[in-house]
């Protein structure tokens, strides 16, 4: 019975919402007028790594599944996101 | 699909919600699920390229919006995003009707889950090519023009062929459930990929289409 216990409805919309409202707060800060780009950027970074980490854990259901799985796709996902740090962080550094 | 389906079809009773045999790394996790997850990855790390070479160009460029050519409409793509964050909510209340026994309600679900597939595409067509106005290639946003036009037109290309391979495989899965040949974890694999689909355009969106 471990299938039906992923199943639940109410948490599905939950997350549904969560999107919305964070897509929502994604263009809204673009239309902030003057917003520093620097931290422009992070901020949406940020965002839509909260975004894509909730539909990863919910609605694909990482969070049911057993550590090693989850694992096993944490460390290849976590390699870009690192680089893409170290290249913001490299661009930072050149501005400044 | 076919190996988890012959299975299911030979323990017939309760196939539905049939625990695949624990495993001591992956539970109940099906090979189809782990071969999808490791499909996925690969997949993935393809779009990171992408995503990353589209980084490395516009961090090291003095102009990245070359005079002349447009910019990306930020409101119309968030649209096609609500469309494409409501078709996983979709995909997900299908998978539940298929757990619970409900196949009718869990093809209409996958139906309506590829509607959204196909209304996107249309608006990616209408982005690129426009239908009530003018797309971005008549208004002068050539590939091949700029790296601003290349890296924009390549990455979201690619992710529209996903969108339109996940529409075909959602039409054939919405078939073979009308016709009781799939079960729950048939549904969940198809699922895995379409909110693969959804994860990579709320990347692209941010970082394509939302940085000024």
């Amino acid at each position: 019975m471990g299938h039906a216990s992923h199943v639940n409805r109410k948490q599905y919309w939950i997350i549904w919402v969560y999107l919305l409202i964070l897509t929502f707060l994604e263009v809204a800060l673009v239309y902030v007028p003057g917003i520093a780009k620097p931290l422009l950027v992070s901020a949406l970074f940020l965002l839509a790594i909260v975004k894509a980490t909730l539909v990863g854990l919910f609605y694909m259901h990482l969070k049911h599944e057993t550590k090693i799985l989850r694992v096993s796709v944490a460390i290849p996902m976590a390699s870009p996101v690192l680089y893409a740090a170290v290249l913001i962080a490299e661009a930072g550094w050149r501005l400044l | 699909m076919s190996a988890s389906a012959t299975a299911a079809q030979a323990h017939d009773h309760h196939h539905d919600d049939r625990p695949f045999p624990p495993d001591q790394f992956f539970g109940e996790a099906t090979p189809g699920k782990i071969g999808m997850w490791i499909f996925l990855l690969s997949d993935a790390l393809m779009f990171a390229g992408l995503l990353l070479a589209y980084g490395i160009l516009r961090g090291g460029s003095d102009v990245w919006h070359p005079p002349g050519q447009p910019r990306l409409g930020i409101n119309f793509t968030a649209g096609l995003t609500f469309l494409l964050i409501c078709s996983s909510v979709t995909m997900v209340l299908g998978y539940a009707a298929m757990v619970e026994g409900d196949r009718k309600k869990a093809v209409r679900f996958l139906l309506l889950t590829a509607l959204g597939g196909i209304l996107f595409l249309c608006g990616q067509y209408h982005e690129y090519f426009g239908i009530w106005h003018p797309g971005l290639s008549k208004e002068g946003l050539d590939f091949g023009s700029s790296a601003y036009a290349s890296t924009f037109y390549v990455t979201t290309s690619f992710h529209g062929a996903h969108v339109f391979s996940g529409v075909v495989i959602l039409l054939i899965t919405a078939f073979a459930t009308w016709r009781g040949k799939t079960d729950a974890h048939d549904i969940e694999a198809v699922g895995l990929f379409w909110h693969f689909v959804d994860l990579i355009w709320i990347l692209v969106f941010t970082l394509i289409y939302l940085i000024p």
